[in-house]
């Protein structure tokens, strides 16, 4: 008679803040924190106590979608399945197993994704498989990994508490990682200090000890102004530079000509809180970097990560308990989507798949063999005038909303002979889609999370699926087995299991452990208590490698069309491009519209007055919103949340990519505004 | 022995079908979580830590069960007066309740801030000394010394309210029927920080009166807002003028409620301190 109440993993940013769910008579009728949880301890930000109102939304899809003649019809799951292996089957056959490609979900639990990359590589022999990692931290995965030998945040968020001395860039913790932020918030009370860089004065600059407004985009000429001066005053850390690391004489002879005084020409920051900052971060005992999508999206992104880990090796400032560098992963499992091998270049655990060795080894427990040959990410996939991708399956992702350049995107995706997309709501995406297949959401279903500090957390089944939707593990093994592939798992845990034995980070993870705080990975056999701290002895390649990072302006820089810089990102109420929490009252009762902010005197110019009509256009289109006039934007520049279809801010972002990872540049690209009309309901 | 007197009041009352169900932490490999027991056999879960309130979560349970379910509660002293005051004030029908009363610890009472950490009827634990609020740092930074720096220090902590509304969701006495926190009159939606006076000063003032200082406000804030300071000094003040204390007099209301015309033989009469707030602050919270 009386409620469950059942504990799981909060499904919004990669916090993983611990959830307990109240259901009643098969319905979540509340939410509320997990006291004992080991991260979140109790509490949760706006989102997180909302994250049970859409689960019963009645837009939630419930039947296989197929479309015939231009509407979806109803069908049933057998044919659903047959459509699917039937058409990319044809497609792979006609037009080889290249034209195949598949986007797995940040969204979804590790078992998924494993099951999701297995069956595009196994089933369908391609390695086009990635997700939207590929949007976010692709250039830490590839910077973090070429410098440190592990992509992934170096310690553990509980360690912001008792550091010294926090220096974010590019991220505002305090609305996207609200619980995360908390920590930082204890270290202030115990007399840390928090520098914050951004261009904008976000909440988390707000609240910091100093706020760095550097141009958007000149991140690297920063961090070089500062290395020279550590450099040429004496205050790198030699002992560690001589013992644990290597490269220096390269990167010192590049950063010659980097003298604060220039370095400030460029970003706008006065040399001498260049230097300031630069002494304060090598002189504290213990530092942390925190730094997120304002480094990272940007054509220089993966150059950006690496001035970040230069300035963390030069000082000694990683490594240790309280000194490290946090990449904030801004997805409840985007770690584990990459750690699970949905990127077109690795295997579980990144093992990369044109290693003979590596290949041999899952060829032999998958039973059949597997493409060499790494596959193309999705942005470039989408970007190719002439894409060899015919056919797609994307697993909970919404590019339509996410990807950089939407008519572009809609292009590319109307262009597929056939698009099967498989999500809980209809969404931008599906409305493209030849097959629809409804799935279940986090509170429906087992299996696991990986967090941004590597923890590997269970989720809890608490209701059913609505109608005929199926989790995406149950989903996967239909359509595997319909491939003739051996798919024939018992549950999740079976899963799990299966990846622990190909993944070595993963090895000791099974679901018997997991209980209470989960494990954080490396958790190399079954006796291994997780690792807080990576790099301890050791970094995961050997020595820490300074790498020269090549700075490269936005590629779309302000002219007299475009005389403004426009930004990205999100915002405290709402998650991404909001299928979930659009449809949450709680967070549309915050803000239910779009807006974008404009800074007084950029406003003044031009006539616009806060509150009204606005068009924003950039040279790939223009959306119609409202103008928020406030001076946390610098003037100059724009801010647009990326949340709202009514005015999807990516129909105005460039594609332009980072060539290494191939991220794209959301974090500025030229813009102009317009006045349209009054405020109509002021 | 405290926990085996808990599970076996518990026991008794399922048993006997005093209530239908328990409502206790239940803690197994998978951590702690609130549990309704209505087994018997299920108790050997039942454990007492983490302090955990769930006098809130009662109620929910209440609301959501028919007028004939009895629920059996495992109570701190804070929880009880939670209660008390939520039956006070018609939010539950007290006679659908049972409380089975445990006493915090010392220790616990000074992490709580807690002066009176036992319930009116102990059935297990020993009472302990309430917390010594003169020892506190966190009391006298926010609450005692300059008014200029204790503003300050109050600015700084709200400034980093993100708004998500933990402190009014955790709370299990905060009652209105539509909340105030989400009136645009009030606050403009969409926007933090929110306003220091018509956020978090309108939700102090709305739970004045029915503030139990469980502490449920504070241990939800992500940021580390000492919300529970906030309550202190109004607590004290009605401890002061009207000697009462939330929670602890099921047939008195709140003197907020009555008024000193109609009730002038309840002693109620206009507080001699409103004029001389700044200058006894110190006083108020001692």
């Amino acid at each position: 008679m009386g409620p469950d109440f059942v504990k799981t993993i909060c499904p919004y940013c990669g916090t993983g803040c611990g959830l307990i769910l109240t259901v009643r008579d098969g319905r979540v009728v509340g939410c509320q924190p997990d006291r004992g949880h080991p991260v979140s301890k109790g509490t949760l930000c706006i989102k997180g106590w909302s994250a049970g109102e859409f689960i019963h939304h009645p837009d939630r899809l419930t039947t296989p979608l197929l479309k015939k003649g231009g509407r979806f019809v109803d069908i049933s799951w057998d044919e659903a399945i047959d459509v699917l292996v039937g058409r990319l089957g044809e497609v792979a056959e006609r037009h080889g197993a290249g034209a195949v490609g598949g986007l797995c979900s940040a969204r979804c639990t590790n078992e998924e994704n494993y099951l999701f990359q297995k069956l595009i590589r196994r089933g369908f022999g391609s390695n086009n498989v990635d997700h939207c990692a590929r949007l976010c931290h692709g250039p830490t995965v590839a910077a973090m990994g070429r410098a440190l030998g592990s992509g992934a945040m170096t310690n553990s968020l509980a360690d912001f508490a008792n550091t010294d001395f926090i220096l974010a860039v590019g991220s505002n913790a305090a609305e996207t990682f609200p619980v995360a932020m908390g920590e930082i918030y204890r270290a202030r009370e115990k007399g840390a200090r928090l520098v914050v860089i951004d261009p904008r004065t976000t909440e988390m600059a707000r609240n910091a000890d100093l706020h760095l407004t550097l141009r958007p985009g000149t991140d690297i000429p920063l961090f070089n102004g500062m290395m020279h001066h550590l450099l040429a005053n004496g205050l790198a850390d030699q002992t560690f530079i001589d013992q644990r690391t290597e490269g220096l004489a390269a990167l010192a002879a590049h950063l010659d000509d980097w003298a604060p005084e220039r370095a400030a020409t460029v970003c706008g920051v006065a040399p001498e809180l260049i230097r300031q900052v630069a002494e304060d971060y090598a002189r504290a005992p213990a530092a942390m970097i925190v730094f997120c999508m304002g480094i990272t999206q940007h054509v220089c992104g993966t150059a950006n990560v690496f001035a970040v880990c230069n300035l963390a090796l030069m000082c000694g400032q990683v490594g240790r308990p309280q000194a490290g560098i946090c990449p904030l992963r801004g997805q409840c499992n985007v770690q584990g989507a990459c750690d699970m091998g949905g990127l077109p270049n690795v295997l579980p655990g990144y093992q990369k798949v044109d290693d003979d060795r590596v290949r041999a080894r899952f060829e032999a427990q998958w039973g059949g063999s597997l493409p060499a040959e790494p596959g193309l990410t999705v942005t470039a996939a989408m970007a190719a005038a002439e894409s060899p991708i015919r056919a797609a399956y994307i697993m909970g992702e919404n590019p339509v909303m996410s990807d950089p350049d939407q008519r572009h995107t809609i292009e590319f995706l109307k262009r597929l002979d056939f698009l099967v997309v498989q999500d809980i709501f209809p969404t931008d995406t599906t409305r493209l889609a030849d097959l629809v297949l409804p799935a279940a959401c986090f509170a429906e279903k087992e299996g696991t999370f990986t967090n941004t500090e590597r923890r590997v957390q269970r989720l809890r089944k608490a209701v059913d699926p609505p109608g005929d939707a199926r989790d995406d593990l149950t989903i996967l093994c239909r359509v595997g087995q319909a491939l003739g592939l051996d798919f024939s798992y018992a549950d999740s845990a079976a899963v799990m299991d299966e990846i622990a034995s190909l993944t070595p980070s993963y090895g000791g993870i099974r679901y018997g452990r997991l209980n209470a705080g989960g494990l954080q990975w490396p958790c190399p056999d079954t006796n291994h208590p997780g690792t807080a701290v990576l790099h301890q002895e050791q970094f995961a390649r050997g020595r820490g490698l300074f790498v020269v990072p090549d700075y490269q302006p936005p590629r779309e820089m302000p002219d007299e069309r475009y005389p403004l810089v426009l930004i990205t990102g999100r915002m405290f109420c709402h998650y991404h491009t909001g299928t979930m929490t659009r449809r949450s009252p709680s967070l549309q009762r915050e803000v239910d519209r779009p807006f974008v902010e404009v800074n007084p005197q950029d406003a003044q110019g031009r006539g616009i007055c806060d509150g009204d009509r606005i068009r924003v256009e950039t040279r790939r289109g223009a959306i119609m919103t409202t103008a928020r006039v406030v001076p946390k934007v610098a003037a100059g520049t724009v801010f647009a949340a990326f949340h709202f279809n009514e005015a999807p801010a990516d129909a105005l972002t460039n594609n332009a990519l980072d060539p290494v990872s191939e991220v794209p540049e959301f974090k500025a690209c030229a813009a102009q505004i317009v006045r349209e009309a009054t405020c109509p309901n002021p | 022995m405290t926990l085996d007197t808990v599970r076996g009041m518990a026991r008794d009352i399922l048993e006997h079908q005093t209530a239908d169900g328990v409502l206790g932490l239940a803690g197994d490999e998978d951590g702690v979580a609130p549990r309704v027991f209505d087994k018997a056999d299920a108790l050997a879960a039942l454990v007492l830590e983490p302090k955990w309130v769930l006098a809130k979560i009662a109620l929910s349970v209440l609301v959501q069960t028919p007028e004939s379910y009895r629920l059996a509660v495992v109570c701190r002293g804070c929880d009880e007066r939670a209660l008390v005051e939520l039956g006070k004030r018609h939010r539950l029908d007290p006679g659908r309740l049972h409380m089975i009363g445990v006493a915090c610890s010392a220790a616990q009472a000074q992490r709580c801030l807690c002066r009176r950490p036992w319930p009116s009827r102990v059935d297990a634990g020993e009472k302990a000394a309430g917390a010594d609020l003169s020892r506190s740092d966190l009391v006298r930074q926010y609450l005692g010394g300059e008014r200029a720096v204790r503003l300050a220090k109050w600015q700084e902590v709200f400034s980093r309210c993100i708004k998500c509304y933990g402190c009014r969701n955790a709370c299990p006495v905060c009652h209105c029927e539509s909340c105030k926190l989400e009136d645009r009159v009030w606050t403009a939606p969409g926007e933090i920080a929110p306003d220091m006076l018509t956020f978090h000063l309108v939700r102090a003032m709305h739970v004045a009166d029915a503030c139990v200082a469980c502490g449920a406000c504070q241990e939800a804030c992500p940021v580390g807002i000492p919300l529970m300071l906030l309550q202190l000094p109004l607590r004290n003040a009605l401890q002061r003028s009207y000697q009462y204390d939330a929670g602890t007099e099921a047939e008195r209301l709140s003197p907020l409620l009555a008024n000193y015309i109609d009730a002038p033989a309840q002693e109620i009469a206009l507080p001699d301190w409103t004029d001389s707030i700044e200058e006894t602050s110190w006083d108020l919270i001692s």
